[in-house]
């Protein structure tokens, strides 16, 4: 049985989740499928650095000026989403006086809000900056949460009747007489919302237009409709440290390197990062000397790093793009523009569209760029409005509140939850049921954690980058199992536990790269309370063989017992029944 | 900033209105495991439903802020600055200094509130308007914690003329008063002032008696025994004139306890800066500092290099000690105990958060108990409750009995009809919670050591 739309993107990263919206608010029926969650790619494992352009203004001046154009655009449309940090170009001794000033004309040029300040104000704005710096340019650099923003552009294109399909990889791409016709997947659950413990199912579904949004994956795409598209997957580090050591994105001031940026992020800071091409954007080694470096350069930064704690580290691939026959060699030359792929014109392959290259910060001008071709091969009128219209959360979102009064929320915890939320704070937060905080390092209750999971069904991971519960310093060792707890009675023990280990083991993945100082201890308490205390490492009701009665004693004898021996052949015979009913 | 649009300009100028106790204690926040033994051992915890606990006012509430936010949540009021917490943790959290700061970051924010300042950012002036206005309904209780945490100033007033301040602060219609436009409780009877301060009697006998360059301490007598009990006092200058030492008693001021308990720190700040100076002369001078009140040799020994960056001020902390502590380490106080004895008295002991902070809360029981003539018994490790300012606000009262309870119910248990610890607050409640007469462990060293007393 095959389904139809008018318009069908893969990829769920912010590129297509922007791509959907932007289709949805003109009126075509679109259809996103993603294989994992949303943000499950790239736009999952980045920095979040809401560029201002600054740090392009050199090398890449089309993409500088793009970048702070749009990163307008989002502080006005996707005000939760987004921390207005600024940023700073340190200069240390050892960088260049000539290249400090190109980066300064740089952003003039690009209409980039720069000043020149001292080493000691830069000081003064990030005191746990090192005592060598020079001086500094500022400029307009902010943070911004991937997460929240591609949720909340899944959520407004659904809003608009798009469907949005998550865990559902595309197997193969349908093409007839040089003409893309739609795709088939596979649903790792039934379609809908994921449920564990529910089996799988395919589906075909029918396009007019299919655009490839995959990223990094967007040669394999390619590959399945028999096109050519050279992406060049490089990959970088992250590492992320429990607390905001700085406020401001500190960058270093030299041409490009290894190891030159923080980001505050919430409550923590990103280190990052590297750039190293690899040959398979789903398997490529992941280095500790990589987390050590960013550590040890960044700490000539800001020193305190080298003896803060860090909670977890990952890697992102970048899906860099170059032209047929540029031949540049080394990744971090490679343009950061994004590049839209006419199949039809290019490979004489009617129906499709790729997309590659790019950044987060200028997602919403690809996705209108896109947007604008697919209409055009689609017919549909129609002008792109999501450069005004807010995304949902973002309306009239102040923090200016009494938490307490309002929503019995202790203000540090209060202030978290309604960043997140933006404009839903008061449909989530007023609520008369108890509503403690599950999820204490990162503030968030459980009113915010059903709302999540009412729309994330039992994916953990997805209700996680809803509202970062879990990720904060303890990784989910304190909280995975209440937040699991929450699907209960809905779904059943088994469905339950399946999603707890999900999540847990999602937590786990990352901080196999810090697993020093503080992190270790953690590990070590987690790991006792998991194992030890709940018995999740041996627990009887997850292994397929059943309990094993008869390896249990009778325990001390009765009276009647020991005349008889009863109690022990009644546990035999309980084991034996259980055997039987495997034989089933 | 050159040709950027003024909206933009404007965002990126740093606001910087009020001073405010600039220390960044998210680091700190690296160490908490979350393991949460700090908060099964908070006595407000245990029994203020209300309290989030120490767990949340520390390590999470600062990994929670943001540097330039000045919000902290009013819950932080409700901590007594026992310091139970800080002892709890394994992970050594700095618990207590994350409190006293935020502490001190919530009473000079209270003010005008960093909302006002962003309202008025956004062009809402009336919005701001209202904030400050709320923000002056925290007034009256602000101006209450100032004059409970300024002890010291009341109580210098007081001394005075110490029979119309004790009748005063103690006639009911007063206290009454005091309550309602204060919330100074009026269940608890006001110290009385002693008719002399022990700084009068100190220049009336001519100072020092035993002059010995090689055996030197200043003495820190803090307010209560200055103004309360110059008994204390007079039996710690007592006592180590009898081991031969050289008392000095340099100037002093209040040590901050109270203040920082009340997020006073810019009045804890100003003392501090005269005691450091003074007993950072005292040391110069050849002397170690030792304190009769295990909440001063807390604060100096602790809380001063934590919450000040004043010049000598680790000096100090360095060679801080409490009275009983110092002449255990120096002289055979054992040895000088077993050959006296005194008359039959029974005690019941209860060791002060503080002490049990500095490692001293079993000092007094193991010293007492070979002293011939005496029982002395510990009445467990619970917290007293009153933790100084805590049990005289009018809301934290009944908090405050209620963690009382154990530690009267285990005085009236204990032999001794007689109470002993070495904190002026914690013997007020456990006076007030039974009504025995409350002795210091240098009041007892005296009795036993110094001829004809
Ligand atoms: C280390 C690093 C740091 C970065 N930092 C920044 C930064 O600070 N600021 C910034 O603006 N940009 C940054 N970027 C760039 C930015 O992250 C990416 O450009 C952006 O996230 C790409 O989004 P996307 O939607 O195009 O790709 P992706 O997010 O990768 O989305 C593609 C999606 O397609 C899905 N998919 C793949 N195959 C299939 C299939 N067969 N069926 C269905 N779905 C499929 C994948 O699961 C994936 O979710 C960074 C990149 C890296 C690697
Ligand atoms: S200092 Fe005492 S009252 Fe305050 S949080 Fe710690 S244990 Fe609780
Ligand atoms: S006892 Fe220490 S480590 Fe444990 S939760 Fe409290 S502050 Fe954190």
């Amino acid at each position: 049985m095959a389904t139809e739309t008018e318009a069908l993107v893969i990829g769920g990263g912010s590129t297509g989740c922007g791509i959907a919206r932007d289709l949805a608010l003109r009126g075509v029926d679109t259809t996103l499928v993603e294989r994992g969650n949303l943000t499950h790619g790239t736009t999952g494992r980045m920095h979040g650095l809401l560029h201002s352009g600054g740090r392009y203004a050199v090398s890449d001046q089309e993409s500088a000026a793009e970048c702070i154009a749009e990163s307008r655009v989002l502080r006005e449309i996707a005000s939760h989403c987004v921390e207005m940090t600024g940023g700073l170009f340190v200069q240390l001794p050892a960088d260049d006086d000539e290249y400090f000033e190109e980066k300064l004309a740089g952003c003039r040029d690009c209409d980039i809000p720069a000043e020149v300040i001292s080493g000691e104000e830069a000081r003064e704005i990030e005191p746990y900056l090192t005592r060598d710096v020079e001086r500094a340019i500022r400029v307009p650099d902010g943070a911004i949460d991937p997460f929240r923003l591609c949720v909340a552009n899944a959520a407004d294109a659904e809003e608009h009747g798009a469907r949005i399909e998550t865990h559902a990889e595309v197997t193969d791409v349908l093409v007839e007489d040089d003409q893309v016709k739609g795709v088939e997947i596979r649903h790792e659950s039934g379609p809908g919302k994921r449920s564990h413990h529910e089996p799988g199912t395919t589906e075909r579904i029918e396009a007019d237009h299919v655009v490839n949004a995959t990223g990094a994956w967007a040669g394999e795409l390619g590959a399945m409709a028999g096109v050519d598209v050279e992406v060049r997957p490089s990959k970088g580090v992250m590492t992320v440290m429990n607390t905001r050591q700085v406020d401001t994105v500190v960058n270093r001031c030299r041409p490009k390197g290894d190891a030159d940026i923080i980001v505050p992020h919430e409550t923590a800071c990103i280190l990052g990062t590297t750039d190293v091409e690899v040959e398979d954007p789903d398997d490529y080694p992941e280095e500790q000397w990589e987390v050590d470096m960013m550590i040890d350069t960044l700490s000539e930064l800001v020193p305190i790093l080298g003896e803060a704690r860090t909670i977890r580290s990952f890697w992102g691939v970048r899906p860099l793009y170059e032209p047929p026959d540029t031949g540049t060699t080394d990744p971090t030359d490679i343009t950061r523009q994004f590049f839209l792929l006419d199949h039809a014109d290019r490979d004489s392959l009617a129906g499709m569209t790729s997309i590659v290259g790019g950044k987060l910060t200028t997602y919403r001008l690809m996705a209108e760029q896109i947007t604008d071709h697919v209409c055009e091969k689609l017919g549909v009128e129609g002008s792109c409005r999501t450069a005004e219209q807010p995304l949902p959360g973002s309306e009239d979102f102040s923090v200016l509140r009494d938490y307490m009064e309002e929503f019995g929320l202790r203000s540090p915890i209060g202030r978290r939850s309604t960043e997140r939320l933006g404009s839903k704070a008061d449909e989530v937060l007023k609520t008369d049921d108890p509503n403690p905080v599950v999820c204490t390092c990162e503030a968030v209750t459980r009113a915010e954690l059903d709302h999540a999971i009412a729309d994330a069904g039992t994916d953990l991971n997805a209700t996680r980058i809803r509202t970062r519960a879990s990720m904060g310093n303890c990784q989910g060792g304190f909280c995975a199992h209440r937040i699991a707890a929450l699907l209960h009675p809905e779904y059943d023990e088994a469905t339950t536990r399946t999603a707890l280990d999900e999540l847990y083991e999602e937590r786990w993945k990352g901080q196999r790269h810090a697993l020093w100082g503080e992190q270790l201890s953690q590990a070590m308490l987690n790991h006792a309370l998991h194992a030890t205390t709940m018995n999740r490492d041996r627990y009887p009701a997850a292994s397929d063989d059943g309990i094993e009665y008869d390896r249990f004693d009778a325990g001390p004898p009765t009276p009647e017992a020991a005349a008889d021996g009863g109690r022990r052949d009644d546990a035999h015979e309980r084991a034996d029944s259980r055997e039987d009913d495997h034989g089933d | 900033m050159s040709d950027a649009p003024t909206h933009d300009a404007d965002e990126f100028e740093p606001v910087d209105v009020f001073e405010t106790t600039e220390m960044d204690l998210r680091p700190g926040a690296d160490d908490c495991y979350k393991c949460s033994t700090c908060d099964t051992s908070c006595p407000v915890a245990e029994v203020d439903d209300e309290f989030p606990g120490p767990k949340f006012q520390g390590p999470e509430q600062w990994r929670l802020k943001r540097k330039e936010d000045h919000e902290i949540d009013d819950s932080i009021t409700s901590c007594s600055n026992c310091m139970r917490c800080d002892n709890a943790c394994p992970s050594s959290v700095p618990l207590s200094q994350m409190h006293n700061t935020a502490r001190g970051e919530y009473v000079e924010n209270q003010r005008f509130g960093r909302e006002a300042l962003s309202a008025l950012a956004d062009g809402n002036p009336r919005e701001a308007l209202d904030i400050v206005r709320e923000g002056q309904d925290g007034l009256v209780e602000r101006l209450r914690n100032r004059i409970l945490a300024n002890y010291h100033t009341s109580a210098w007033l007081a001394s005075f003329m110490p029979s119309v301040a004790n009748f005063v602060m103690n006639f009911g219609p007063a206290r009454w008063a005091m309550a309602k436009t204060m919330g100074v409780t009026s269940e608890r009877e006001f110290p009385e002032f002693a008719d002399h301060t022990f700084r009068e009697w100190w220049a009336a006998r001519g100072g020092a008696q035993v002059e010995n360059p090689d055996k030197r301490i200043a003495y820190f007598h803090g307010c209560y025994s200055n103004f309360n009990t110059p008994e204390v006092g007079k039996a710690m200058v007592r006592v180590y004139e009898e081991f031969g030492y050289e008392v000095l008693v340099p100037p002093q001021k209040c040590s901050g306890t109270p203040m920082f308990a009340n997020g006073m720190l810019g009045d804890a700040r100003r003392h501090a800066e005269t005691n450091v100076k003074n007993l950072a002369a005292a040391i110069e001078n050849g002397a170690e500092i030792v304190a009769s009140c295990t909440s001063c040799s807390m604060a100096l020994g602790q809380e001063y290099p934590e919450l000040f960056d004043l010049d000598g001020i680790e000096d100090v902390a360095a060679h801080t000690y409490e009275g009983v502590e110092y002449l255990r380490l120096h002289e055979d106080l054992e040895g000088a105990l077993g050959e006296a004895s005194v008359e039959g008295s029974e005690f019941a002991y209860h060791a002060p958060c503080h002490a049990r902070n500095q490692g001293l809360d079993t000092q007094a029981v193991e010293l007492f108990s070979d002293l011939d003539g005496v029982a002395i018994e510990d009445v467990g490790d619970s917290c007293s409750g009153i933790s100084g300012t805590y049990g005289w606000k009018e809301e934290k009262y009944d908090y405050s009995m209620e963690i009382g309870e154990e530690m009267f119910e285990h005085m009236e248990h204990a032999a001794g009809e007689t109470g002993m610890t070495e904190c002026p607050t914690c013997a007020m409640q456990m006076e007030h919670g039974t009504g025995y007469e409350i002795r210091h462990p240098l009041e007892l060293l005296e009795e036993a050591l110094v001829a004809g007393s």
